[in-house]
């Protein structure tokens, strides 16, 4: 195998996983829109849904891409109540340190409740469907990574779609920019909130599934996925799905090419070496809306 | 002559102490003389009280080492308005600095309880808040800033696993532990730190350079317009806080005798300051104490008792206080009927 | 005569410690044009604020249309038909023309003669019909003026409350929006109008309050006021044309 097409390997696989970081960055951008904090249990959620994807495999038999379907709406329903238990008051506050910490919170309370319940072994769902690979040029795209890939680019669809189509996606994009003058209008800020929010949850069950066919995961793995799709928005910049998956899939591909050229321990240094270097020279991101975001 | 003007010294020092006190208004006397009271009294305690065999020398001693770590985050989030992620980062990084001087024999002193090794174990973290607090905090503002500290704790845990040979990678650095005596040397050790930082943290903030610090808190375009160095300020802050955690991480090293990242530079270290300052109170002197108690009552005792799931109850707690208590322990306190009470109090007396 | 449509009773309002506005107390009667002119910081936006619900009050009443508008949100008083056009503008740059214009016809009522709504603001500012589809933050200033203001219409108020229309506007584009001002008044929308500009504000109001520091000062008609030396001096200076004719008329 030519070395060309090595580094072409690593460059897709980087890509493909880079789909996950998108999901999860997408999901994460939408929440900050409304609520203006960044969501840090949003990967222990990811691993939640995937624990349940697992589950609804294992104990019912059932086919991870079918769950899709189930898990998605289930987790808007999560996200709604999650949102209207624990952030509600804090956010009619715009106590923005506040909802910080409660995020904190949950994702401690979950990723521990996971460890009880479910322990720290690594789990994984093989599925049938997935079950193939495509192999052209000397490189070889496995099947489950690329679904995944596709997925996230369909969430990504319907998502734009939802906010420049539709009357609540209009509404959730207006309170992004100007919550008070969303009020103004007779709009309830507080709903809007919780519709985003619901929605990044969403996508959180979507991310979920995506990951539970392809990738092991454990309870622990939580946490750095959250940090890791914050990078990933960093990179792609706030303000634009697109932008926030091609920032997951930009971060995949260099930590594949990190790991590859430098070692698999250092893809991690690599990483936050980006999302600091984003922060400080590039803080709107490659893609984000300039000037938006304010330095508050 | 030279013990008269001795003396001179030594009374102009009493009158000064008595006239600031006298300045002093009733409520700050009693909460002076009530923390001197229990400084002493758990001073006192390892007197009486057999520590190595019961589990509240324990827990006592990691109650201490958390409020020297609540405090340090305290002082920059509380009274500086900036929510620093990285106090894991300067605790582990203390606790490697002396293990690391220890391993490789450089100071040549006695290592264990090493006053000199204590002291560089906060330097190190002070020049890495240096390095990044300047870029950071010069550039970034709010949330921005939370995240920038939060990469490079993160990072630099990273790198201290790739450290190889050096840093012993994953496995850590082992001391010798048969330098252990007994715990009363660390409680008393923890304590008189906890101490020296609650004392450090209240003379900062009731200083200069507290009140420079309060007025970047509420506004800092208005400070900086009134001639405040911004940048020079919140930098002191983080480097005074950046200490405070590496020696706390250093005491901890000499206690479990093994250094190694999962350990030290664990989000532990991290998240469970900072409920216990947000429990406490945060921006209050006392609130950490307060919320080190009831946390580490948690921890320590929960361990026992609950197993596996004592940490479920501290993201629980974490929810219950964001939703209920937001100002803390000591905000609720301000708010019922104690406070109206003090005030009633004082009211009658002034 | 006129019937009462909004009534400010008594109204105190503060910001923690901070008192914004004492006893305050109003009215604008139907199809007015009411001004509140004053200098910075007087508590003019404070009060348009606490009317439009985003501030509660410490004490007094709000009551419109008969009704006591009490700790009801800004959703219920958008229903009820009053609608604020924020200062600043405080447009959906992002958004494109048309979809502003829909988000000010968010609530069910609204939305049923979204239509009829749309008609009327594009006839009062045709600008807007040709700029429909493009994004918000590229208009002029003075196009989004209107529409700021157009968004409000949408809505289908029966009170306007515009928070310094006049705003980083020239002198000609001032004009020229409070002209458009007059016209919405006289298709029946009453108008309570927040302005620094005094000069103009005065020229076309039918009654205006002069405030001071979270006061009422003084009250009277557009041309009483006008011609009043104390305001003179305070606020239109030497230069200012105070020349009002008739119900507080216009200079052509």
């Amino acid at each position: 195998m030519s070395s060309g097409s090595v580094l072409l390997q690593v460059l897709i696989n980087g890509v493909l996983f880079g789909s996950l970081y998108g999901l999860a960055a997408i999901g994460l951008s939408i929440i900050f829109g409304t609520m203006r904090i960044i969501f840090l249990a949003q990967g222990t959620m990811i691993v939640f849904f995937a624990y349940v994807c697992y589950w609804l495999a294992v104990k019912a038999g059932i086919d991870p891409y079918i769950s899709l379907v189930i898990v998605t709406p289930i987790a808007f329903v999560v996200g709604m109540g999650l949102f209207y238990a624990l952030f509600r008051r804090a956010a009619a506050l715009e106590d923005r340190n506040v909802s910080l910490l409660l995020a904190v919170g949950l994702l401690w309370l979950v990723e521990n409740l996971m460890l009880q319940f479910w322990t720290a072994n690594a789990r994984f769902v093989s599925d049938a469907v997935a079950d193939f690979n495509i192999r052209t040029h000397g490189i070889n795209i496995s099947g489950g990574k690329l679904i995944a890939l596709v997925i996230a680019i369909l969430a990504a669809l319907i998502v734009t779609l939802w906010l420049k189509r539709t009357r609540v996606g209009t509404a959730v994009r207006a309170a992004s920019e100007d919550m008070e003058s969303t009020t103004l209008m007779g709009i309830n800020s507080l709903w809007v909130s919780a519709v985003a929010f619901a929605v990044g949850l969403g996508l959180a069950g979507v991310a979920g599934v995506s990951m539970a066919s392809v990738y092991a995961f454990d309870p622990g793995y939580g946490f750095t996925f959250s940090i890791k799709a914050l990078v990933a928005l960093s990179l792609g910049g706030i303000g634009n799905v697109f932008g926030a998956l091609a920032g997951g899939l930009i971060l995949g591909l260099l930590e594949n090419l990190a790991a590859y050229y430098i070692g698999a321990g250092w893809i991690q240094v690599v990483a936050y070496a980006i999302f600091i270097l984003v922060l400080i020279f590039l803080p709107q991101g490659l893609f984000g809306r300039r000037g938006v975001v304010k330095k508050v | 002559m030279a013990s008269s003007r001795g003396e001179g010294i030594y009374m102009d020092l009493i009158n000064r102490l008595v006239r600031n006190l006298a300045g002093w208004g009733r409520r700050r006397l009693i909460y002076a003389a009530l923390s001197v009271v229990a400084l002493v009294f758990f001073a006192t305690i390892p007197l009486w009280l057999d520590v190595d065999e019961s589990y509240f020398g324990y827990y006592f001693f990691i109650v201490c080492i958390y409020v020297i770590c609540a405090q340090a985050w305290n002082l920059l989030a509380g009274y500086t308005g900036q929510i620093s992620l990285a106090g894991n980062a300067f605790f582990g990084l203390g606790a490697f600095t002396m293990a690391l001087l220890w391993w490789y024999d450089v100071t040549k002193t006695m290592y264990y309880f090493d006053p000199l090794l204590m002291f560089l174990a906060g330097v190190a973290p002070v020049i890495l808040a240096i390095i990044i607090g300047i870029p950071l905090l010069s550039r970034l503002r709010g949330d921005y800033f939370s995240f920038g500290t939060l990469g490079v704790a993160l990072m630099i845990e990273a790198l201290f696993l790739n450290g190889g040979s050096f840093t012993r990678g994953a496995e850590g650095i082992y001391l010798e532990s048969s330098r252990f005596v007994s715990l009363t040397n660390y409680y008393w050790l923890a304590l008189g730190l906890a101490a020296a930082a609650t004392l450090a943290v209240y003379l900062l903030v009731n200083g200069r350079i507290g009140l420079a610090l309060k007025a970047i808190r509420e506004d800092e375009v208005s400070a900086a317009s009134h001639g405040i160095n911004v940048l020079k300020y919140k930098l002191i802050a983080f480097m005074i806080s950046a200490f405070m955690a590496g020696v706390a991480g250093s005491v901890f090293g000499y206690y479990k005798f093994h250094v190694e990242p999962d350990g030290f530079f664990n989000l532990n270290w991290l998240f469970y300051p900072i409920l216990m300052v947000v429990l406490g109170g945060t921006g209050t002197i006392f609130g950490p104490w307060i919320g080190a108690f009831f946390v580490g009552a948690l921890f320590a005792y929960g361990d026992i008792y609950f197993g596996g799931y004592h940490p479920v109850f501290s993201g629980v707690l974490i929810i219950l206080v964001m939703l209920f208590m937001p100002a803390g322990i000591v905000g609720l306190g301000e708010k019922l009927s104690f406070g109206r009470v003090r005030s009633f109090l004082v009211r009658r007396t002034e | 005569m006129a019937s009462q449509l909004l009534e400010v009773k008594d109204l105190s309002v503060a910001y923690g410690d901070v008192r914004a506005l004492w006893d305050v107390s109003l009215e604008v009667k139907e199809g007015e044009i009411v001004a509140l002119v004053g200098s910075n910081g007087a508590g003019k936006t404070t009060l348009l604020k606490t009317i439009s619900g985003l501030i509660h009050p410490l004490k007094g009443q709000i009551v419109f249309a008969q009704e006591d508008l009490g700790k009801q949100n800004p959703k219920h008083r958008v229903d009820r038909g009053i609608v604020m056009v924020p200062e600043g503008r405080r447009l959906f740059q992002t958004l494109t023309v048309r979809e502003n214009l829909r988000m000010g016809a968010y609530l069910p009522k609204a939305r049923a003669s979204f239509d009829a709504s749309l008609e009327r603001v594009y006839d009062l500012f045709p600008i807007l019909k040709e700029r429909a589809n493009g994004k918000a933050g590229l208009l002029s200033g003075g196009e989004q003026q209107m529409l700021a203001i157009g968004r409000a219409v949408m809505a289908g108020p029966r009170l306007v409350m515009i928070d310094e229309a006049s705003l980083g506007l020239s002198p000609i584009l001032t004009r020229n929006i409070f002209d458009l001002i007059v016209a919405l008044n006289e298709q029946g929308t009453t108008v309570l109008l927040v302005e620094q500009n005094v000069n103009m504000a005065l020229k076309v109001c039918h009654r205006a309050y002069v405030m001071k520091t979270g006061r009422i000062v003084m009250s009277g008609t557009g041309q009483e006021l006008a011609t009043n030396d104390e305001v003179r001096k305070a606020y239109i200076g030497s230069r200012g044309s105070t020349a009002a004719r008739g119900k507080g008329g216009r200079a052509q």
